[in-house]
């Protein structure tokens, strides 16, 4: 990798914008290192020798460059279990909500996105298995969503190490794991099974939409990384993708009431999380 | 986009925020829409447009009789500081009043110095006590002790507003306050 900034300001700034253009993701001068390693190390594993080539090579998506480079950008560290008051909120609350106004043998779906590497989806899967009692009662569809194709592939593979597992039980990781050695654990080819990928740019409505109605949406810690207009998109894309009284899980930093106006706060025991009013039948 | 039903008019706003030609029908559906949430649909529309024509009906919005026009376009506005740089002075040299008001409160998204430069330009002239009050309460946040002459010269021009010579008092004394 190239030790020092490859890029022009002028440079930075078109980047920038074509980024925020692909993704919605903004990055503005206090990320300038975070920018620079990424270039320099796609420049690197393309061979271009300036950034001008680099960035028409970007631009033309030769060699599907514009997937690789998103892929550079996107942050996916996250681990099992990660802010379980929420998946106690899902089977205490939500998914008991949700039985009240579904068709009897109605799949419940719940839609992780982003799902990074699987630790979420698979932490839903788990914790529905471990604490909802009705949970073989129960048709349950999960589907996993990211952004980043190479997350995907590594989620659908479901191969974890130890920093991922730090909130899991040994019970637990002996019951949904098998050790591969070298502290790597995979998760079990039933939980693997019982989560589908897909790739998603929440902010492109003909990715989000196709995806369907959801009864509950995780959608934790990446609307920080857009702008406010990509947020406010982002957010009636998921409104869009809610059933009407369907509830949508933030990162506890995160509030959808100062992005959009369109959700209903629901403080319940363990978490406050956003409901679509149950008048709305649009989406 | 006239569908009695609320659900088809929210599907046509959104199937139109990627279109080509569609801000003359966002527009025109904005006057007429009478769903919040619909309404809300419409202004992310326009500011994802981002064009000259979809920005004009927001700014237009501005002048709308009806508040929630107005708010809804100052909420879009916000998310869209890059347009907020480009349009503020305009904005802050409108004929209407109540539109160099609200532009008062748009700027508070930009960066402090910019800002303060435009600020103090328009409470040095603006003959509306009102919109002066509105940009006096926002240097107060973002100011420095810069704001001070103009402040002063403010105080002189409406001595017999003692609400105004309030907020300059007020003003006065954060911005001379040693930063800490």
């Amino acid at each position: 990798m190239a030790d020092s900034a490859p890029i022009t300001h002028e440079e930075y700034r078109r980047l920038c914008e074509y980024l925020y253009r692909r993704t919605g993701m903004t990055f503005n001068e206090t990320r300038r290192y975070f920018v620079d390693r990424r270039v320099a190390d796609r420049m690197a594993a393309t061979g271009a020798s300036t950034f001008a080539d680099y960035f028409a090579r970007l631009r033309g998506d030769i060699d599907g460059e514009i997937e690789q480079f998103v892929n550079a950008f996107t942050v996916n560290e996250t681990y099992f279990y990660r802010e379980d008051h929420q998946l106690q909120c899902l089977t205490a609350n939500l998914l008991e909500e949700r039985l009240k106004v579904k068709q009897n043998g109605e799949t419940m779906r719940i839609w992780s996105v982003p799902c990074s590497t699987g630790e979420e989806p698979y932490s839903i899967a788990m914790w529905l298995l471990e604490n909802w009692p009705q949970v073989d009662a129960h048709d349950i569809e999960i589907v996993a969503s990211d952004i980043d194709t190479e997350v995907l592939s590594a989620a659908r593979e479901g191969v974890f190490g130890k920093r991922a597992l730090m909130r899991l039980s040994p019970a637990l990781i002996d019951k949904y794991f098998v050790a591969l050695g070298g502290d790597r654990w995979q998760i079990l080819d039933d939980l693997r099974n019982s989560v589908r990928f897909t790739p998603a740019n929440l902010v492109e409505r003909a990715e989000t939409r196709p995806h369907g109605l959801f009864d509950v949406i995780f959608c934790r810690n990446v609307l920080i990384y857009f702008d406010d207009t990509s947020r406010r998109v982002a957010a009636e894309n998921l409104y869009e993708n809610l059933a009407p009284g369907g509830y949508i899980c933030l990162g506890h930093t995160e509030s959808m009431s100062r992005i959009s106006p369109l959700f209903e706060v629901c403080r319940f025991a363990d978490a406050i999380v956003y409901r679509r009013p149950m008048g709305d039948r649009r989406g | 986009m006239a569908d009695p039903s609320p659900d088809v008019r929210w599907t046509a706003v959104r199937d139109a925020a990627t279109g080509h030609g569609s801000v003359a029908t966002l527009s025109r559906a904005l006057i007429h829409e009478g769903d919040a949430r619909v309404r809300e649909a419409i202004f992310t529309a326009l500011v994802k447009l981002a064009s000259s024509e979809s920005i004009d009906v927001l700014l237009q919005s501005l002048r709308s009789d009806e508040s929630h026009l107005r708010t809804g376009a100052m909420d879009a506005l916000r998310t869209a500081p890059a347009v907020i740089a480009v349009q503020l002075p305009l904005l802050l040299a409108d004929a209407d009043s109540d539109v160099r008001l609200l532009a008062c409160d748009l700027a508070r998204e930009l960066d402090g110095a910019v800002v303060q430069g435009l600020l103090c330009a328009l409470i040095d002239s603006d003959p509306q006590p009102n919109v002066c009050a509105a940009a006096i309460e926002v240097l107060t946040e973002i100011g420095d002790g810069e704001a001070l002459p103009s402040l002063a010269r403010c105080a002189d021009r409406f001595p017999d507003d003692p609400f105004l010579l309030f907020a300059i008092a007020a003003a006065s004394e954060r911005l001379s306050a040693p930063r800490g």
